[in-house]
């Protein structure tokens, strides 16, 4: 499950320049209303085919996993958390993850997805103004 | 005095300078080293989890907007991986 937190680079705090090239400029949100509307963007952006769920203003998931900008943590079948991963970006590793997956429940036998920027469609531009 | 004052400045002016350049030289420019430090290390932490450790609850909302559920609904019988992050 992808649990969607508060933004890393958004355009009013810290905005790469990556963002810019990939079109993915948003303001930090400040309602719960314009953090769903981003997660949605993001969905429908790259047909995410996962479950989803996002961090609401208080911030809870993100506080009790330490979870931001980006992190993975396997929760085992009592409850427990079995494996986690390091902090974002710099040690934000699937593959990683996966590896743990596979050593523990065994392959998973379909090739590893692409990254979705490599699929991602253009971003729907609002139509010009009529003259 | 005066003169070990001075080069004490001097030296830690120099040491803050040295730090500077290698934090933009990490984060790619000068201004993305301010954005670092300014809005990234404050929200990064390591936290306390471990291995073994019970896993938190917390409650999500779904993408609907209105929904509502708690992480720990989804552990049953199955691993779950979580995985946390944003768009930008």
């Amino acid at each position: 499950m992808t649990v969607y937190v508060r933004e890393a680079h958004p355009t009013d705090e810290w905005q790469m320049k990556s963002n810019v090239k990939d079109d993915v400029c948003y303001a930090q949100p400040k309602t719960l209303a314009q953090r769903v509307a981003i997660a949605n963007d993001f969905t429908k952006r790259f047909k995410f085919p996962l479950p989803f769920g996002i961090d609401d203003m208080s911030n809870a998931a993100n506080d009790a996993y330490a979870a931001w900008p980006e992190r993975i943590y396997i929760i085992d079948e009592s409850g427990r958390i079995a494996y986690r991963g390091g902090m974002g970006p710099f040690n934000y590793k699937p593959e990683e993850a996966r590896e743990w997956l596979a050593a523990r429940y065994g392959a998973v036998k379909h090739d590893a997805p692409k990254s979705p920027a490599d699929e991602a469609p253009p971003r729907p531009r609002p139509a010009a103004p009529a003259k | 005095m005066n003169r070990f004052w001075r080069w004490v400045a001097g030296i830690l002016g120099v040491l803050f300078l040295a730090a500077f350049a290698v934090l933009s030289f990490i984060a790619g420019s000068p201004k993305d080293a301010y954005g670092m430090v300014r809005y990234a290390l404050p929200h990064m932490h390591r936290g306390t989890l471990k291995v073994g450790s019970d896993a938190p609850d917390a409650r999500i909302v779904a993408l609907d907007g209105v929904s509502r559920f708690h992480i720990r609904e989804r552990t049953h019988e199955r691993p779950l991986v979580l995985v946390f992050g944003s768009f930008t």
